[in-house]
């Protein structure tokens, strides 16, 4: 007997109003003069963020929802919520950074230095898709970790990295470098989602349904000789994943992309789509396969070590700062990593959620403001990226080169900086589990930091104690939107690193009801 | 006996991760990754079989959207990368690196 | 398997047609020569010779076929629907009616910036 699915419009506002906004925003490319759209674009962008931010709000003081929304395949519960907030955050400041039209190609079909770009420069042509497909990718964002099937989840990670592999083609300057990114990072996406869904496909077969919480309960009972499929499906969906956080060995593709997309882009990937992974990688390791971590455990032990060994002893060898940041963020991604393995009884697996929430938080926002430095940092043909470009430029603009040296030092987990804290309360609950393996995970983690903060220092030491090149880069004076970010990004780096209590808080709340199970 | 389609699906699977591992070119590399979403429809149609609902063949609809739209994207970032510089092959893609 | 006899029957008839127009033609048909039915067929423009290596299209073939895939193959979610709309009702329509408005916008965008015109 068919009856019609309930869906509870209520819980899936907040992805309603991405999406509907960014529909919207195709339409005002249909029909929209060109001088018009960047005009409604950008508050369109804008409102539909905050009003998607004001809902999640609203939901969190209405009260979470105890069971999953559209028929078991939207969770929206305290995590969630938490993730969405987080992520509406830190699209809205990367918003801010794509509004700067020097950024992006006019017209990307034109073949570089042709007669057919000269025209589109001079006529002014301006690709305003990027709004629409940031709107897209933003959308997919929310969906993913709030996805509680892995069909729901597939279809997300899909809406989320199309228009991810068009905006880093799009970069203004380095067209080449730029295409070549998105070529690589659309091959190896593809190739990792069909991974995924070969993951997906095998648990169908094991448990019978894709449903989170019906692998679960099949898990819980047990039996049958179908472990095979459980076993490999579980790796290949975990291949999936770990490489959308760019988990080592399926890291190479973070630099080559992180370097060649646009600035803002760059910015946007670093900071939403890693907290969207790392909440999908939680809800399915905890909610569907939870009761198996014992098989998934050992693995994810040496992808979490190599990862976080490979970041931190990579970037050392690196001479160009987005490269460099790339490889933090892989060294990052191997840190939160660690907090995916603590779990254990209920207030012990609350502990650990609440310290990756808070992690993820604090890396989004100083990464936004890493990556909206280096917008700034400009040689005459596009953004200065090579090292040693930025030597002395403490001495010629000592208030930016003091912001960056800020972000590295929270990279580095340097107390009174935001990562400081990030760093604490997720090593802290890897340690209050107990377990020798684990704390044997976070020693090394506490080493590869210490390893991550020498590239940090070289950069600072680069900065402020050697001599300026006299023909070195200029440092463009931001715009609003820019210096808004930069701003917002020091700001909540210090506030979060002096005075972390409140967010700490919201993520405990956030965390102590867990993930819908 | 489903044990059949499985098997051909996991070589099919098997077939395109290694064309995507080996090929140069990068057409012929995103028809493998075809060639693997595929070989996940037929896996999710034969398991829907096996346990007796529909839902794997309804995955298989979705599977099929999002490939075609994956076509369309990866075919049009190809081609534009082509236009640049006269070659698809992925080994000539190598200004980014170390 | 008589379940599959009528597919059997239907290979048949429809080989049997095809075999029998093609043989049947050469001796029914008006023989009247003209230059333009030698040439190989190829959607429409002149065959000339290609260069070694196969040549290239424009580009218009392909994002023509691209269009072509992705507005047809959304009409895959139309099926299921077609089989339980009656059951679904009202909730069914309002959300059927939602997706092909989305596909409409994408249609929208597609023809108003020229991705229809040939030229």
């Amino acid at each position: 007997m068919i009856t019609a699915p309930t869906i509870e419009y209520f819980a899936l506002a907040p992805l309603l109003i991405i999406f509907g906004a960014a529909i919207i925003g195709v339409l005002v490319e249909a029909f929209a003069p060109r001088y018009l759209r960047r005009a409604v674009h950008v508050p369109l962008t804008l409102l539909s963020l905050v009003g998607a931010f004001a809902l999640v709000i609203l939901q969190t003081v209405r009260g979470v929802p105890t069971t999953p929304a559209a028929m078991g395949s939207v969770a929206v519960d305290g995590p969630t919520l938490f993730i969405w907030g987080t992520i509406l955050v830190l699209s809205f400041v990367s918003v801010l950074l794509i509004n700067d039209e020097e950024q992006f190609v006019p017209s990307a079909a034109a073949v570089p230095g042709s007669a057919e770009e000269e025209k589109a420069i001079t006529e002014g042509a301006a690709h305003t898709e990027v709004y629409p497909l940031a709107l897209f990718a933003i959308g997919g964002m929310l969906l993913f970790p709030a996805s509680n099937d892995l069909l729901i989840m597939f279809v997300a990670l899909e809406v989320m990295s199309l228009p991810l592999y068009l905006l880093c083609g799009l970069a203004r300057r380095r067209r080449l470098l730029s295409q070549e990114a998105s070529v690589k990072y659309f091959l190896l996406g593809a190739f990792s989602s069909a991974f995924f869904l070969y993951g997906t496909a095998l648990l169908y077969g094991f448990a019978g349904t894709v449903d989170l919480l019906g692998i679960r309960e099949r898990l819980a009972v047990g039996g049958g000789g179908t472990e095979t499929l459980l076993l490999v499906g579980t790796a290949m969906l975990g291949v999936g994943l770990l490489f959308k956080i760019g988990a080592a060995p399926f890291q190479a593709w973070k630099p080559d992309v992180y370097q060649g997309a646009p600035t803002p882009i760059t910015a946007l990937m670093a900071s939403g789509t890693l907290v969207a992974a790392f909440g999908a990688v939680l809800r399915v390791f905890w909610v569907a396969l939870g009761n198996d971590s014992w098989n998934w455990e050992p693995i994810m032990w040496g992808v979490a070590a190599l990862t976080m060994v490979a970041g931190s002893i990579l970037a050392i060898t690196q001479t160009d700062i987005k490269r460099m940041l790339a490889y933090s963020s892989i060294a990052h991604a191997g840190f939160l990593l660690v907090g995916v393995m603590a779990v254990g009884e209920r207030g012990q697996n609350a502990l650990a959620l609440s310290g990756l929430l808070f992690y993820l938080v604090t890396y989004g926002i100083t990464t936004v403001g890493a990556f909206a430095i280096v917008t700034l940092v400009r040689d005459p043909g596009g953004e200065a990226w090579h090292l040693s470009r930025w030597a002395g430029l403490g001495k010629r603009s000592p208030k930016l080169a003091g912001l960056f040296a800020f972000f590295l030092l929270a990279f580095a987990g340097i107390p009174l900086t935001s990562g400081f804290f990030g760093k604490y309360a997720v090593f802290r609950s890897a340690v209050a589990l107990g377990e020798a393996w684990l704390t044997g995970l976070v020693v090394l983690a506490v080493v590869a930091s210490a390893a991550a903060a020498f590239f940090y220092v070289r950069v600072i030491v680069l900065m402020f104690f050697s001599d300026p090149s006299a023909d070195g880069p200029t440092v463009v004076t931001p715009s609003w939107a820019t210096s808004t970010v930069v701003g917002f990004s020091a700001f909540a780096t210090v506030a979060l690193g002096v005075f972390p209590q409140p967010v700490l808080d919201l993520a405990e709340k956030a965390a102590k009801s867990l993930f819908v199970q | 006996m489903t044990t059949h389609y499985l098997v051909l699906s996991a070589l099919l699977f098997a077939i395109g991760g290694i064309g995507v591992l080996v090929r140069r070119n990068a057409i012929v590399v995103f028809m493998c990754v075809e060639l693997m979403l595929n070989a996940c429809n037929l896996a999710f149609v034969t398991f829907a079989r096996q346990n007796g609902n529909i839902d794997g063949q309804v995955i298989a609809f979705f599977v099929m959207i999002v490939a075609a739209a994956e076509v369309v994207i990866g075919l049009a970032i190809i081609v534009t990368i082509f236009r640049t510089r006269r070659s698809a092959s992925v080994d000539d893609a190598s200004l980014l690196k170390y | 398997m008589e379940l599959y006899a009528p597919i059997l029957v239907l290979a048949v008839l429809g080989a049997g047609f095809a075999v029998f127009s093609v043989s049947i033609a050469p001796f029914t048909g008006p023989k009247r020569w003209n230059r333009a039915k030698l040439d190989a067929y190829e959607c429409g423009i002149d065959p000339t010779p290609q260069p070694i290596g196969g040549g290239r299209f424009p580009l218009k073939y392909m994002i023509t076929a691209m269009l072509f895939i992705v507005f047809d193959i959304e009409i895959i979610f139309l099926y299921p629907w077609a089989v339980a709309f009656d059951k679904l009702g009202v909730f069914g329509l309002v959300e059927m009616v939602l997706f092909i408005v989305t596909v409409l916008v994408a249609y929208a965008y597609v023809w108003r910036r020229r991705g229809l015109d040939w030229d």
